[in-house]
């Protein structure tokens, strides 16, 4: 593989291309022979038996700095089985619900294990995972969810410039932004109190780079608005500027805070002073971000850092939410598909059927090449040892880079149509008069328009490869999601044509 | 008699001044799934730790106990809260807290809440300056520490005062000169000079820009593949909202190879800094600036600026080809047929 050109130097090496000139060298010997078809395959059975020995065995000491993060250790294990298309039996499924109802909190919300407090990382992870092994009724754990309290801890964290803390006495970080928006769009908790200001917070955590930091520090002034009165008399007014974003963009901190973005868009004021991000800026950063052919096209979190499995979900699954907000967009201005959809084994037509910004095709073969370990399990590099975290996100970013899911207006339509007025938590007019019902019907068909487009699936390394899609949003399958919003919106959700495809 | 110096027993259920507490096992009546097996010690400790929060008990001892925790697990949020709870309500002096801290940050540098800690303890010292080494300390570790650098960001822009602020550009350089490369000290320099205010000195905004612009300049010219130097290049001019063509001949030197009797150099123009001898050119993120100058430029400046993409997506930068195509495909249809 001598051909592929190295990163340049310049002559002029310093740390950072020391490091990068390593990784490049051992990532190189990870690219196969191209008579060599089987290093293109996804060992679905051992990635099984890394996620089913996790689950039933348990995580060896050394994973006592997850401790706080038992739900996400859980989540990353069953949402794994969900992309690899592995359902779980009743009996398991019971133990699991079991095990996340010990994570709730008296006071709403779920921690990072028993007694611990809440914090709203722990709380998305432990939502998901019950929307994937949950169910309603008795037992089930979704109608054990104590939402008028986490509602209540919610607004706890909140702080005048729109952000939220993570947990109280913590940081203010806008994974813990995307976390609460997920959770309250899964559970039918938004409201237009909960998250206003937030998405002038988002704005400002945009940095020159186009990326988005951790957050954002607040400046007050002194004086109050005489026009608009604050609800507690002494809250002071966040000024526009300045708001500086505290650390560089980040493929995380993006992820989080273009998901929370797009989430929040019906929510979003459409007067002055109304938030703006830079979209061409973000699509460059994010652009860059997709490692070279000697990085086997993995991608990097920050400029200059190096290619890592996990970003393959957080940058690579980032580039279909910018396509929701209207950019990159997969129109055909050039009528580049005049001979029709390529059939998925026909690798010369791939940019035929290739409409992503990123390249799709680079990006599996990272996470195939470099990404699986030989021995179950996936990995941010070679030669790392594979983790529950990156295997999940390792095989997410695969799902995304295999099927394209976007926003379907006509599937929208279908559901705003199949819409039927329904109480919400918060009601207390008559229904015909209830401000929210609006808010929570568009909420609602936002969440699963998300549809796959017809024909555009391609699989590095065949049709054996295939994963279950994923919802860019909240990274559940689309059947896990619409089963669980069905139930907190209290909607029957329309049947969707059957995929043609079937899971393994 | 000379009194031999035991270790008081490791485990907690041992200890004769712990015995009035009982402990409290994890799961009760949940035979867990994906069970993390922990070391006897951490069981120990945090069977304590559960029975001390459900007692609401706020000591000394239990400073003790949530610092053991803390040691085995620096992620362990909720021994932090609790610990700082307990601080504040037993008034537990924080410059020792701070001092414990000094070795636990640089221990465990990748975790959230060592950092956070901190930020708690420094809002009730206002001691900010002594912070300013520490941190540059933390930083030999791991130049590109997320949580290092953004704490000390918050702490100049929190405390935001002059003696904070004196020594920072030179700071920012230092750390730059170590490796140009670093991002996070190039987020760090913008931050300085733009993102928070003005400081003293650089009251006069268009010789901010002329300085910056002429330092990252000369930056590209030493090392031009240097995507860091080029995002900063782009912040510059768009937060002075300067037009990227004022930049044409700077960039065009980068655009094409050198040429083979470049070495002696005629005339030194310290506006557009030539590309270092050992430099590899041309580079791409020279050819991608040039294109946008020439899409900004409109009209016949677009089929310039297709030319630049078509040979980014084909030859120079073929990784992010369906991105060069997005370009041209946008650039052609804002300008109709
Ligand atoms: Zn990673």
């Amino acid at each position: 593989m001598s051909h592929l050109s190295r990163s340049p130097t310049d002559g002029y090496p310093t740390e950072t291309s020391n490091l990068q000139a390593a990784t490049e060298s051992t990532l190189i010997d990870h690219i196969p022979d191209t008579d060599d078809t089987s290093a293109a395959t996804l060992q679905k059975n051992a990635h099984i038996q890394f996620l089913i020995r996790n689950l039933v065995q348990g995580f060896p000491s050394k994973y006592t700095s997850q401790d706080a993060s038992q739900p996400w250790l859980m989540f990353w294990t069953v949402q794994g089985f969900s992309v690899l298309g592995v359902a779980l039996d009743p009996t398991n499924k019971q133990k699991i619900i079991d095990t996340v109802m010990a994570w709730q909190h008296p006071d709403g919300g779920f921690g990072g294990g028993p007694g611990q407090a809440a914090h709203l990382l722990p709380t998305y992870a432990s939502v998901c995972t019950l929307a994937i092994v949950g169910r309603p009724g008795p037992g089930g754990g979704w109608d054990q969810i104590n939402r008028e309290k986490m509602y209540k801890y919610f607004m706890s964290l909140k702080q005048p410039d729109g952000s939220f803390l993570v947990t109280h006495h913590a940081e203010v970080d806008v994974r813990g932004i995307y976390c609460l928006i997920a959770v309250a769009y899964l559970l039918d908790l938004l409201t237009p109190e909960l998250v206003e200001g937030t998405p002038s917070f988002i704005a400002s955590c945009q940095t020159y780079e186009g990326g988005f930091s951790s957050a954002s520090q607040p400046y007050y002034s002194l004086s109050l608005n005489p026009t608009t009165p604050a609800p507690t008399p002494t809250q002071p007014s966040v000024l526009d500027s300045p708001r500086p974003p505290l650390g560089e963009a980040h493929g995380g901190y993006t992820f989080c805070s273009l998901a929370s973005w797009v989430m929040l868009q019906p929510l979003t004021p459409s007067s002055e002073p109304k938030p703006e991000i830079n979209y061409k800026r973000l699509l460059r950063w994010l652009s860059n971000m997709q490692g070279s052919e000697v990085e086997i096209g993995g991608f990097k979190g920050r400029t200059n850092k190096l290619v890592d499995g996990c970003y393959s979900w957080w940058v690579g699954g980032s580039f279909g939410l910018l396509e929701a907000v209207g950019v990159g967009g997969h129109g055909d201005p050039q009528g580049l598909h005049d001979d029709g959809p390529a059939s998925a084994q026909d690798t010369e037509n791939w940019d035929d059927v290739d409409d992503s910004l990123f390249n799709r095709k680079a990006l599996q073969e990272y996470i195939l090449y470099a990404g699986q370990h030989p021995a179950g399990g996936l990995r941010d590099k070679p030669p790392k040892t594979p983790d529950a975290y990156h295997t999940l996100y390792c095989l997410a970013g695969l799902s995304s880079a295999q099927h394209r899911v976007l926003p379907s207006p006509t599937r929208r339509n279908v559901l705003l149509d199949a819409w039927e007025s329904t109480r919400g938590m918060f009601v207390t007019l008559p229904r015909s008069r209830d401000p929210l019902d609006s808010l929570r019907k568009s909420v609602f068909a936002d969440a699963l328009s998300w549809s796959e487009e017809e024909g555009t699936s391609k699989f590095v390394g065949g049709n054996g490869n295939r994963l279950n899609g994923t919802h860019p949003l909240f990274n559940l399958t689309m059947t896990h999601t619409e089963a669980i919003m069905g139930h907190f919106y209290k909607q029957k959700v329309p049947t969707r044509k059957k995929a043609k495809a079937g899971s393994t | 008699m000379p009194t031999i110096h035991t270790d008081p027993p490791t485990l907690y259920a041992e200890r004769s001044d712990w015995a009035d507490v009982t402990p409290q096992a994890q799961y009760e009546n949940v035979n867990p799934l994906a069970p993390i097996f922990y070391t006897e010690e951490y069981k120990d400790a945090t069977d304590y730790f559960r029975a001390i929060v459900k007692s609401g008990e706020m000591s000394e001892r239990v400073l003790e106990l949530t610092e053991n925790i803390i040691r085995q697990n620096p992620a362990h949020y909720t021994a932090w809260q609790y610990r700082y709870k307990t601080l504040l309500t037993i008034k537990a002096p924080l410059d020792v807290e701070l001092r414990l801290m000094d070795e636990l940050a640089v221990k465990h540098l990748k975790t959230y809440q060592v950092w956070h800690h901190r930020r708690l303890l420094l809002t009730e010292t206002r001691k900010p300056v002594p912070e300013l080494a520490f941190i540059a300390r933390s930083l030999k570790a791991d130049e590109k520490n997320y949580h290092t650098w953004s704490y000390r960001q918050w702490l100049l822009a929190y405390f935001n005062d002059d003696e904070l602020w004196d020594g920072e550009l030179e700071f920012v350089e230092r750390m730059l000169k170590g490796d140009i490369r670093n991002n996070s000290a190039w987020h760090h320099r913008f931050f300085i000079v733009f993102q928070s205010g003005t400081r003293k000195g650089d009251e006069d905004r268009d010789e901010v820009v002329r300085r910056e612009l002429a330092y990252v300049k000369q930056s590209i010219s030493q090392a031009p593949n240097n995507a860091s130097a080029w995002n900063y290049l782009r912040g510059v001019l768009d937060h002075s909202h300067t037009p990227y063509s004022t930049l044409q001949l700077f960039v065009q030197l980068y655009t094409v190879p050198h040429s083979p009797g470049e070495t002696a150099v005629e005339v030194i123009d310290l506006e557009n800094p030539p590309p270092s001898k050992d430099s590899q050119l041309p580079c791409p993120a020279a050819i991608e600036f040039l294109a946008d100058i020439y899409e900004l430029e409109g009209g016949n400046g677009i089929p310039k600026a297709t030319e630049l993409w078509k040979s980014l997506a084909n030859e120079h930068d073929t990784i992010r080809k369906k991105y060069w195509e997005y370009r041209i495909r946008e650039a052609l249809q804002s300008t109709g047929p």
